[in-house]
């Protein structure tokens, strides 16, 4: 009893903790802004092949960061994620190839430009597809919160094709590659530097004058960032450094050496073993974070599981009552909307921000929880009312009763649904995906932004997981012949 | 009456719409032997187990020893240290061996250390004529070997009074006679006991009072040869009749 009490109070410690967590106050010469950016947006932003973050974006920022003398914790969590994530205030600014929009004005405030930008339409190679008017009666792929999505969704009533989301880029030009969708809207910058380095799309359209990109932070907040990022911006274009680093992406040079690059991992990344050599790195990250994920949101669920469902056999009508709510409400909710609610909708509420992680481990918590304390509750009531009855009949209290005589019985019944848990929680944590933890899944997807070898990749990851889950089951029967015997 | 040990006072009960006691008044001296009977559904057993509050009175008082057993603010679990209680389906605790079912309670409530109560176990399961099977799990016994342990089990805890719920009803017939000596030693050493059962040659030899109850009333009662030789109301000749001619 006294452990589950210290655990509780570890729980609260923690909820308490987080919930004072704002930011700390640092000597603004050392401050550390937390910079949202897109998963793959290449030359913008996307992965190089040692899993580092370049691009135009990320050289920017932190040049500009060198030069005024701050910190910057890039997280690629992808676009819309992270403009989610502003607007909750969960990061502080956002670099990710955002064009600057009227709409987007009412939330933001951007730097000044850094980038001019247009929209321009792309097909596959053999594709009849030149102009908008022969898009009639098709399928148009953009990605979720770009400002090509809008161009698409303006135009689309009047050329009459529709229009179909995705939240990766990858996903997008696939669509059009492997025709399902006849075209794609992105940026020029984009779509130019994808085609020179390989993309096998081409650009058949004129780029639109949309606009330009800017740095956004959340309005009215971080001012002192913005200006920052204003006056750093200004002496690199002063200096030189800013064109530098522009031709050192869009250049002729840039894009056909990347385009090398491409090919040679082409070359030598066809097989499954040389994408996994490839991508070493990321893939064993990947599985430590799930790992992680799973581990710790496994004892914080079986905990809050098994504290809830005890509630619902005590015989307090109102703790019954609870038990019966909280199941109800956490087993009800997607966890997907779950995750996204305790991450973006609760800090856009109370101002404090929650850290990824902490949020996954919160979700699964109370999701699988809810799972958990409902079937403790039936494992208990599945025990023979009459062994409670001859245990109070003896004078022994209702608690003691309980754990001598019932729970050894009821846990008995509950250890095959414990162990169908620990692997549903074990896949549950690539929903966390969509907050940007960098677990199994989104690492998947960030390598397939890159190389764009969906099948192989998927391959791979659902292995990886078979894997883990194999070792996962042996584990949980080794216990449970343990308590049986 | 002198040393009254139960004193029951127009005991109520209703389940929802179903008024299973209608006003029982009920007594039992120290040292006496009181045998339950009558139809099935006539509230026998829920009489009993209004005894020790397995069931909550719907009005009424119920007395045992002086503690007023229906008052909510009575130490129940304190109460029923003292009233020890057999129950038909005997109810042995599955997760634990014959020896740890005997042994539970009065460690755990600090009646006796583990080593007096291991002592304690072994002494009540030889009593009942069960004392190879201190290591056995309650699966592995017949009917009358886990009645024998439940009775042992609530002898441990040295009660006042003891309660038998249709103690030999789940019981293959060959396997009733063991549990009905073993009740009839207890009786003859002297124990309060309450008894609802079928078992009329058991009322007739060790019963000091018959109980009839019918339609959650109490009919008639007295001394067995009273009720049973020479019934008075005509219910209980006609339950009498249907019971012994069969």
């Amino acid at each position: 009893m006294k452990k589950i009490i210290a655990l509780i109070s570890c729980m609260f410690g923690l909820f308490v903790f987080m919930n004072v967590y704002h930011e700390p106050q640092v000597d603004a010469a050392e401050k550390t802004y937390t910079i949202g950016t897109d998963v793959t947006f290449p030359p913008f932003v996307y992965a190089n092949s040692n899993n580092k973050y370049v691009g135009i974006d990320m050289e920017l920022i932190r040049s500009i960061a060198k030069e005024e003398g701050f910190k910057v914790d890039i997280k690629p969590i992808g676009f819309n994620a992270a403009v989610q994530s502003l607007s909750s205030g969960q990061i502080d600014g956002v670099i990710a190839g955002m064009t600057i929009t009227d709409e987007r004005r009412e939330k933001f405030d951007f730097s000044t430009p850094y980038y001019k930008s247009g929209i321009v339409m792309a097909v596959a190679p053999k594709s009849d597809v030149k102009s908008l008017k022969d898009l009639k009666g098709k399928r148009v792929a953009v990605k979720t919160g770009t400002s090509g999505a809008t161009y698409a969704n303006s135009i689309k009533d009047r050329y009459g094709f529709k229009t179909v989301t995705f939240d990766d880029s990858d996903n997008v030009y696939n669509d059009v590659k492997n025709g399902n969708s006849a075209a794609c809207f992105d940026d020029s910058a984009v779509l130019n530097y994808g085609v020179k380095t390989g993309l096998g799309l081409k650009v058949v359209t004129k780029p639109t004058d949309t606009g330009s990109y800017g740095f956004a932070v959340e309005k009215g907040k971080n001012k002192e960032l913005m200006a920052k990022f204003n006056s750093g911006l200004k002496k690199l274009k002063a200096n030189g450094q800013y064109d530098k680093i522009i031709k050192k992406y869009t250049g002729e040079s840039a894009t056909s050496s990347q385009k090398k690059a491409n090919d040679k991992a082409d070359s030598e990344g066809h097989t499954f073993i040389g994408l996994i050599k490839q991508n070493k790195s990321a893939i064993l990250e990947g599985i430590f974070e799930t790992i992680k994920l799973t581990v710790v949101s496994i004892i914080c669920a079986t905990i809050f599981g098994v504290l809830v469902g005890l509630l619902g056999v005590l015989p307090s009508k109102v703790a019954r009552g609870a038990s019966t709510t909280i199941i109800y409400i956490f087993r009800g909710l997607p966890l997907l909307v779950l995750a996204l609610f305790i991450y973006n909708g609760v800090p856009s509420l109370t101002g404090s921000k929650v850290p990824a992680f902490i949020a996954g481990i919160i979700t699964l918590t109370l999701n699988e929880g809810a799972y958990t304390a409902a079937f403790v509750k039936g494992g208990i009531a599945a025990v023979d009312p009459g062994q409670m009855e001859a245990a109070r009949s003896l004078g022994l209290p209702f608690g003691r009763s309980m754990r001598k005589v019932i729970l050894p019985q009821g846990i008995k019944i509950m250890i095959p649904s414990f162990i169908n848990q620990f692997i549903i929680t074990l896949k549950d944590t690539s929903i966390l995906s969509i907050i940007g933890i960098l677990e199994l899944t989104q690492t998947g997807k960030i390598i397939i932004a890159r190389n764009l070898e969906g099948f192989k990749i998927w391959t791979i990851i659902a292995l990886i997981y078979l894997i883990i889950i194999t070792v996962l089951t042996l584990l949980s029967k080794w216990v449970e012949r343990r308590i049986n015997d | 009456m002198k040393n009254l040990k139960v004193d029951v006072t127009d005991l109520k009960k209703n389940f929802g719409d179903n008024h299973v006691l209608k006003g029982i008044d009920f007594k039992v001296a120290q040292n006496e032997v009181v045998v339950l009977i009558g139809p099935s559904g006539s509230g026998k057993s829920t009489l009993l187990r209004c005894l020790n509050r397995l069931e909550e009175p719907t009005s009424g008082k119920v007395i045992i020893d002086g503690n007023n057993i229906s008052d909510s603010k009575t130490n129940i679990d304190q109460a029923r240290e003292n009233i020890g209680m057999v129950f038909q389906h005997f109810n042995l605790f599955n997760n634990l061996t014959v020896g740890q079912n005997v042994e539970l309670a009065p460690v755990e409530l600090g009646k006796m250390s583990k080593e007096e109560a291991v002592n304690a176990a072994k002494q009540l399961l030889s009593t009942v004529g069960l004392d190879d099977k201190y290591d056995a799990m309650p699966q592995s016994l017949s009917g009358g070997q886990k009645q024998r342990v439940a009775i042992a089990r609530a002898l441990a805890m040295n009660p006042d009074i003891m309660l038998f719920d249709e103690p030999t009803s789940a019981l293959d017939p060959e396997m009733v006679g063991d549990v009905l000596t073993v009740m009839k030693d207890l009786a003859k050493k002297g124990m309060t006991m309450v008894v609802v059962t079928h078992e009329m040659g058991f009322a007739k030899e060790v019963a000091d009072r018959v109980v009839f109850m019918a339609d959650g009333k109490v009919m008639e009662e007295g001394k067995p040869e009273e009720v049973f030789d020479n019934p008075q109301n005509e219910r209980t000749k006609t339950f009498l009749e249907k019971v012994i001619n069969v």
